[in-house]
């Protein structure tokens, strides 16, 4: 009897969950979305593929791309229809632009907490050099920093080329006068060379001062320190028209901290339409805490884990931040679906 | 029939901490060695960094008049004189100079390492068929796998700036001259060794003064292909804090720069094929030479 009893039930089940996922099948359609090139976005866009897939039956395909390549490409083309972290600094104009005409729309104002882009040291920096307590100190000791083409002068690992910090650093190091103070603004090429110029530095335990941002897993696995720049913001105007443009542009920056992140979960109007009010309200509700974003970058560094591995080891484990995310019943299908 | 429809593959974890051991035992090797190799490099790094501030500080209208020269002597023909001037003036005229010069240093130092180093080796294969057994699938895999792989390594052990560059492009540049010495010292004629043989030459008098000249087209031409090799590799060399033309590439290729992408793009063609005319055809005069002389 028990065992027919429990056919019957499993049979009912698995029939509703067919019913259910036709349905939303229905309800949702074909979504394109940005894979982005770096962990935690990417860990992001492949918890989004499979909540929306397994939750509410949305087809989702992923297609990679960096920060200005899938920007352009949503804003100019309406494809992908999601960029699960977009650093909204760098496109702030042409967004709003695209959220005023309805284009794009912002479905997530913060979709991690606490982060941030910033000045950096190894820990092994400060312990040396505890007097070391702002960027404004860090600038009066070139030499702690030799650079490996110059020893006479500091190293200041600025931004690959290409990427929007890469200008806003350029305009900071002339707003510090660092090349007057004896440094130089060392270009790492890439991620790759960012990342491996601090791995080298905080394997070796030497001195490393540059740019970074957080949650990164590399600041969770070398517990890099932010620097305090040692001024205050000096206002809008002064970065949004002279810290973020060009040398050309703006040849006289004032020295300032970095500004807020703005970081977006950018979605165009066609995900809108197809994802439906559900999916709408699922991305606004996605948030993941930082040091939990930290913890599972770490977790893909030590295993190397992609962003599809860390996603099921997410969802696996951390279900009380996602099952806050979605009604119940979707969390029952995702969970089933594991 | 299960059997058959999943592989038998390595189990996840195994999978796993087989990657993680191979990762920590490197990360263990460069923790230890990394100093010992960059001191190894040292050298090259002061004369690298030496090269290029010559080449940065001295004044532009020299460093054209040595090009020109240079193609002059090389080449012997108005034409490549009068283009390699006109295109540095070019390049100069549209502000890439100062990366273009960053880029000649590197290239030059690059060939000037992969002859000293590619030469010794292609004669070590010339001389026997197992060297050349061992040494010829290394030089498919250094020519065949992807770059970024052994970037890598290469950061971690060395870090970024321009040694690791240097040896990053010399990693793919290296393989054609390594091959057309080898393949230039075996063409030489049997009877022409015999004769030597005859004359009671020794085994080095054979190889200075018999094969390598006789070679020296062929192995012009592998340092011909070294250099274009050595060229392509600007832009991959730049992600890893090289400075050059590779820069302003890369910053093109993330904020769709079509014009900045393409001038430098032009650069770095125009000095290619400045390069390649100029050593052609000193190595066709080469030619010429052996062709009288016989």
């Amino acid at each position: 009897m028990r065992i027919i009893k429990k056919l019957l039930l499993s049979s009912i089940v698995a029939l509703g969950f067919t019913f259910f996922s036709m349905s939303a099948n229905a309800a949702c359609g074909k979504i394109v979305m940005a894979d982005m090139n770096w962990a935690s976005a990417s860990l992001m866009a492949q918890v989004d593929k499979v909540i929306l897939e397994k939750g509410y039956g949305c087809e989702v395909e992923l297609i990679p791309g960096g920060t200005m390549p899938t920007f352009t490409s949503m804003n100019e083309k309406g494809v992908p229809d999601v960029a699960a972290e977009l650093w909204a600094n760098a496109v702030a104009v042409p967004l709003d632009k695209a959220v005023s005409e309805k284009r794009l729309h912002v479905a997530n104002t913060a979709p991690i907490t606490g982060l941030g882009e910033g000045w950096w040291v190894t820990p092994g920096t400060l312990k040396r050099h505890p007097e070391l307590k702002t960027a404004l100190d860090i600038l009066d000791h070139p030499e702690l920093f030799p650079y490996a083409e110059d020893p006479s002068k500091g190293a200041f690992v600025g931004c690959p080329a290409g990427w929007g910090c890469q200008l806003v650093n350029a305009q900071l190091f002339i707003a510090f006068e660092m090349e007057k103070k004896g440094w130089v603004l060392v270009d790492p090429g890439s991620a790759a060379g960012l990342d491996g110029s601090i791995a080298k530095a905080a394997e070796g335990d030497k001195n490393w001062f540059g740019y970074y941002w957080n949650p990164t897993a590399i600041i969770g696995k070398y517990d890099m320190q932010p620097v305090d720049f040692g001024v205050k913001f000096a206002g809008k105007e002064n970065w949004d028209n002279c810290i973020v443009k060009p040398e050309q542009e703006c040849a006289n920056p004032k020295p300032s901290a970095w500004t807020q992140s703005v970081v977006n979960t950018v979605v165009t109007e066609n995900f809108k339409k197809t994802g439906g009010k559900d999916a709408m309200k699922y991305m606004k509700k996605r948030v993941f805490p930082g040091p939990v974003m930290n913890a599972m970058l770490v977790y893909m560094t030590d295993n190397q884990a992609d962003g599809a591995d860390a996603a099921i080891e997410f969802l696996k484990t951390q279900e009380g931040v996602w099952g806050k995310w979605v009604p119940s019943k979707v969390a029952e299908k995702i969970k089933a679906s594991l | 029939m299960d059997f058959l429809d999943t592989f038998p593959s390595m189990e996840q974890e195994s999978l796993r901490d087989f990657k993680k051991f191979i990762d920590l035992s490197f990360r263990n090797f460069a923790r230890a060695y990394g100093d010992t190799l960059e001191s190894f490099f040292q050298p090259l790094l002061f004369f690298l960094v030496w090269l290029e501030k010559l080449l940065l500080s001295s004044p532009w209208p020299v460093i054209i008049l040595v090009i020109a020269g240079l193609a002059w002597l090389g080449s012997r023909s108005w034409q490549l004189v009068v283009g390699s001037a006109v295109a540095f003036l070019l390049i100069g005229y549209f502000g890439m100079w100062k990366d273009t010069m960053a880029t000649l240093a590197i290239i030059t130092v690059a060939t000037l390492v992969c002859i000293t180093v590619g030469i010794p080796i292609g004669v070590l294969m010339a001389r026997s068929n197992r060297t050349e057994k061992t040494v010829l699938p290394i030089l498919d895999a250094m020519q065949t796998i992807p770059s970024f792989v052994y970037l890598i390594p290469i950061l971690m052990l060395l870090g970024i700036g321009k040694v690791p560059g240097l040896i990053a492009v010399c990693i793919y540049a290296i393989p054609p001259i390594v091959r057309l010495t080898n393949l230039g010292i075996r063409e030489v004629d049997k009877e022409t060794l015999e004769a030597s043989d005859a004359f009671g030459a020794t085994k080095l008098q054979k190889l200075t003064q018999v094969q390598i000249p006789l070679a020296l087209p062929t192995i012009f031409a592998g340092v011909n292909q070294t250099i274009m090799m050595a060229l392509a590799m600007v832009v991959i060399a730049s992600m890893i804090g090289v400075k050059g033309l590779g820069v302003p590439i890369l910053r093109s290729i993330s904020n769709q720069y079509l014009a900045l992408g393409l001038m430098n793009g032009l650069a770095i063609v125009a000095l290619a094929i400045i390069f390649d005319r100029v050593t052609q055809k000193y190595g066709q005069r080469m030619q010429k030479h052996r062709g009288q002389k016989k």
